[in-house]
């Protein structure tokens, strides 16, 4: 299959590479681009390990083909922090221990930033935890990182805002 | 009724008490009269430990009446 | 709970690996590149159990890309390797298999290319021709006289068998007044990390290995790859800084790494074998499923007498752990009881599926599905209070469980209490809701080494630099539940330094103690020990240097807390530890002071030397038309001793129930004629956000003599009680009593269908 030119932006930066349509988001952000902070966890978009966001919109890597992020904004892990400044979100998990082998957690920030970015003020715990239902984890119980994304949500990191 | 297990002489309040005992025993000894009987100790007790009910224990108990006769 | 008289334990600090893993900067073995690296791909069995006659990849060569192709008969030494080293008839697996394969799934050739996509291509072009025979996948198929032999010399497939007895087992039921009966079935479950098995294999011209790889011990690797590849261990060099889960299933020898080695080692070049998430499904390994028949002789008072029982296990195609887990699940089926008498008879059964291993929990899980819902059944026939009855047969210190080991510190009383006074506070619930209970302990860490280490079974090594900063190096292997931090809290406390001072290498052969690694709830309390004794010598090796500088009257002594080196009569007089390292080092010739620790539990019983305990209750809402389960509350009182990495705590505790209450409802795993039915994660189910109850932990006060400071396990014996407690859910809130873990709703649908048969036949007549 004859290559194709995708040209799209990644964590603010414009990028063009020369792919095989038939290559997943996730793959042309890991291999292509080289930015391995996005992980894979399953062939049949369940786990949500290699979730990003796509114009802000939380997406699993794996459920899209990179071409149909042609001219669009994408952000993964890596474009959270700003000058090794971290998002409040990063913080509040290092403060939480909301993370324990790690190999989820790039995809739960994601998910989590996203499900903040759209719904700022969840109204319960249950809204925050059906938020997070995309993304699985083995180790944490999930609950720690629930924590983490209600402390965010409540404005304890105000001043960390961007 | 009251039995005498067939290989070490124990008293036993009826058969399928001396088929536990004699299952519980497992030793050379115990294993050797479920051979001598055309029984197989493991299909038995793998039954026992898989099936509810205690088949093997009364079928064994079977044995253990028939054989008080003999004992001496 | 009491004050914290400790500067760095028990407090709530950033993980080590914190900042890595918050920024997608931690690089697993599923990230890693090397230069020229291939990519490797395993052709599989399609039979549960068949010879090999031949195999023909001249086609795959042909394509390409293509590098190298391996096979078992070819390329390896066919060495059948185990994890039970001392024991040769249980090192039974050749990885590439070279006669016959014995489970679906099974390695039996591998390519390397310069892309996945050339690999995979390849694996079509290799031919094998089978000799299919038949195949048993369930140990009462497998036991029968007619069935097929799996190993040579293994009559009717029993891998292994294990007794536990003490006290006479007759007499002491016949002083029971009430006897019950009961046969379980245990399920599997697998492991799920969510980093698959993974490794990247550099061999090159001089003889040596690299290989970096997702594992829970970095020298059990390099050992067990020397023994198959016939290479010293010093020319193999195992990587892991970070891995992505383990629970278990990873300190085997596993086909990324066998495979990616073979590959690598025929062609000269990296390779980097990655399982897809169905590969680790069918082609890892699993908890081991168990069918469990147990008999408990009790008195009218609820005095416990006797219990037998008969254990039979799928062991699978392979022995690897499952050995002790068969050992474990009938010592951890006595637990945390006083028993007059006890055995247990444990048969292990090679059957053709997925090979059976430890799996948090190593047993136990199973076990106490079985003993505490019998538990909470004799109770309720004999009419009597299930946490009083536990209380009376309860552990305490001091306690010698006959022949197997001492228990000496125990918080089981005081547990118990705790989740009776929450029982009790939620006082009557609504229809169709309830509470279920369980007890449980666990070891931390076990006595034995069946691996043959001629290592310590921890070691630790201190290097204090002239800024002060301490390089920390230990074998404890990182695979999540935090012991890099535990390791480097312990060594900042004992050392007197804060935290940020301390740096920790681990996972890395060429620069890390051997050290057994994360399995057996072992590590805080091994692991912490060597860590604490470096500091200690490290710390008395510099305190000689304040002693002379400070120069204080004889009488008084020194020590070193958060940086700040001190009289402890009179703590305000004394100097900063950072200038007394520049002191210390230029009073050695330059040369840093080195402290060494190290520990291996010696004369501790037949287990562990410290046991953890715990109760744990729970809230369960059951809709019995559907097996629907809403799990509205989660309350454990835990007893690990001395509490030290406190999130790293809570987040063990969380992830323990998650996995719990997995075996317990959620993760069914159904292997049929050989073949495991779900190996994805749309119809393998996991617990996720929404249905996990919220976690609250009531800790438990005690000081185990045998750990560092203290403490003992935590995490892995919080998987134990789940299943049972909500078992006893189910029985208060519809009478049923579920044998068969997980719990599935079908299974609860259906068994309250029956009942509500039952009880209208029973009207009609």
């Amino acid at each position: 299959m004859e290559k194709k030119l995708l040209k799209f932006t990644v964590n603010e930066s414009p990028y063009e590479i020369y792919i095989n349509p038939k290559t997943l988001l996730v793959e042309a952000i890991r291999d292509h681009i080289g930015l391995t902070g996005t992980k894979r966890g399953c062939e049949t978009v369940s786990c949500g390990a290699c979730t990003v966001m796509v114009e802000g919109m939380a997406v699993k890597g794996c459920s899209i083909l990179a071409m149909q992020v042609e001219g669009k904004k994408v952000t993964t892990v890596e474009g959270l922090e700003t000058n090794g400044k971290l998002d409040p979100i990063q913080t509040a998990f290092l403060d939480e221990g909301a993370f324990q082998c790690g190999f989820c957690t790039s995809g739960m920030l994601m998910s989590a930033r996203a499900f903040l970015n759209e719904t700022p003020k969840p109204k319960d715990e249950m809204e925050i935890r059906r938020g997070m239902e995309g993304n699985l984890c083995r180790c944490t119980g999930y609950n720690a990182i629930i924590r983490a994304i209600d402390r965010v949500a409540k404005g304890e990191y105000k001043e960390d805002k961007k | 009724m009251s039995v005498i297990c067939p290989v070490c002489k124990k008293v036993k309040k009826n058969p399928v008490d001396c088929a536990r005992h004699m299952f519980g025993t497992g030793d050379k000894p115990h294993r050797a009269w479920f051979d001598a009987q055309g029984l197989s100790f493991i299909d038995l007790l793998l039954d026992q430990a898989t099936q509810p009910g205690n088949k093997s224990y009364e079928l064994v108990g079977g044995y253990v009446e028939k054989a008080q006769k003999d004992i001496k | 709970m009491s004050e914290n008289k400790y500067s760095v334990l028990n407090t709530r600090v950033h993980n080590v690996d914190g900042y890595a893993k918050v920024t997608g900067r931690a690089t697993y073995t599923f990230d890693v590149t090397l230069p020229g690296m291939l990519y490797g791909k395993i052709l599989r069995s399609p039979h549960p159990h068949a010879k090999i006659l031949n195999i023909d990849y001249s086609e795959a060569l042909k394509l390409p890309g293509v590098i190298t192709v391996v096979t078992g008969k070819e390329d390896t030494l066919g060495v059948r390797q185990g994890i039970w080293r001392r024991y040769k008839d249980l090192c039974d697996e050749a990885i590439l298999t070279v006669d016959k394969v014995r489970y679906i799934g099974e390695p039996v050739a591998a390519v390397a290319a310069v892309t996945e996509e050339i690999a995979e291509k390849a694996l079509d072009l290799i031919n094998v021709d089978y000799e299919v025979l038949p195949f048993v996948d369930d140990p009462m198929e497998a036991i029968k006289k007619e069935a097929p032999l799996i190993h040579e010399g293994f009559e009717r497939n029993v891998n292994v068998t294990r007794q536990i007895a003490w006290g006479d087992l007759e007499d002491a039921m016949e002083e029971a007044e009430y006897v019950r009966e009961d046969w379980f079935k245990l399920g599997g479950q697998h492991h799920m990390c969510m980093e698959t098995r993974a490794a990247v294999a550099a061999y090159t011209p001089d003889g040596k290995l690299t290989i970096y790889t997702s594992t829970q011990s970095a020298y059990y690797h390099q050992a067990l790859l020397a023994g198959v590849l016939g290479l010293r261990e010093g020319n193999i060099r195992v990587i892991a800084p970070y891995v992505g889960g383990g629970f278990g299933g990873k300190f085997e020898l596993d086909g990324a790494q066998f495979c990616a080695s073979i590959l690598s080692m025929k062609c000269c070049k990296p390779v980097k074998v990655i399982f897809t998430r169905e590969e680790d499904f069918i082609a890892s390994k699993r908890r081991t499923p168990m069918y469990y028949y147990v008999r408990t002789g009790v008195k009218k008072d609820g005095t416990f007498c006797a219990r037998e029982a008969k254990v039979f296990t799928n062991g699978g195609a392979y022995t690897g752990m499952g050995a002790t887990a068969l050992y474990l699940t009938g010592f951890f089926h006595s637990f945390p009881y006083r028993w007059k008498a006890y055995r247990y008879d444990g048969y292990r059964v090679y059957t053709n599926s997925l090979p059976s291993t430890s799996m948090r929990g190593f047993g136990a899980p199973q076990a106490m599905f079985c003993s505490e819902q019998q538990i909470e059944w004799i109770a309720n026939d004999l009419g009597l209070d299930p946490i009083e009855m536990r209380r009376k047969n309860g552990h305490y210190e001091g306690y010698e469980v006959p022949g197997q080991a001492t228990i000496a510190s125990c918080g089981l009383d005081e547990a118990l209490t705790k989740i009776q006074e929450w029982k009790k506070s939620k006082g009557k619930l609504p229809a169709n809701r309830a509470i279920g209970i369980s007890a449980a302990g666990f070891m931390s860490g076990g006595i034995f080494n069946w691996f043959d280490s001629p290592y310590s079974f921890s070691s630790a090594v201190i290097t204090i630099n002239y800024d002060g900063t301490v390089e920390l190096h230990v074998g404890a292997q990182e695979i999540g539940q935090g012991s890099s931090t535990t390791m480097a809290m312990i060594c900042a406390e004992a050392l007197g330094v804060k935290l940020e001072d301390v740096k920790v290498h681990m996972g890395d052969t060429d620069h890390s103690p051997a050290d057994l690694g994360a399995w057996g709830s072992r590590q805080t309390l091994m692991a912490g020990n060597a860590t604490k004794m470096a500091a200690e010598d490290a710390k008395r090796q510099l305190l000689e240097f304040a002693n002379a500088k400070l120069g204080f009257n004889i009488i008084y002594d020194l020590d070193i807390k958060q940086g700040w080196v001190y009289n402890v009569a009179r703590p305000e007089r004394g100097m900063s530890y950072y200038d007394l390292c520049k002191e210390a080092l230029r009073g050695k010739e330059g040369q840093r002071i080195i402290g060494r620790g190290f520990y291996t539990p010696r004369r501790k019983g037949m287990i562990s030397p410290a046991y953890s305990y715990m109760v744990q209750g729970l809230d369960v809402e059951i809709d019995p038309e559907t097996g629907y389960l809403k799990i509205h509350e989660s309350v454990t009182a835990h007893d690990c001793g001395q509490p030290i990495n406190t999130l790293g705590l809570i987040g063990q505790l969380e992830g323990a129930a998650s996995m719990a209450i997995g075996f317990g409802y959620y993760e069914y795993l159904p292997v049929e004629d050989g073949k495991v039915m779900n190996p994805n994660l749309v119809d393998y189910k996991l617990i996720r956000a929404p249905e996990m109850p919220a976690c609250q932990v009531i800790e438990i006060d005690t000081y185990e003599p045998e750990g560092p400071y203290g403490a003992k396990e935590a995490g892995e014996g919080l998987t134990n009680p789940h299943a049972a407690a909500l078992g006893n859910a189910i029985y208060y809130a519809t009478g049923l009593q579920m044998k068969e873990a997980p719990i599935r709703a079908e299974a609860i649908a259906k068994a309250w269908k029956e009942k509500q048969q039952q009880k209208k036949n029973e009207k009609k007549k």
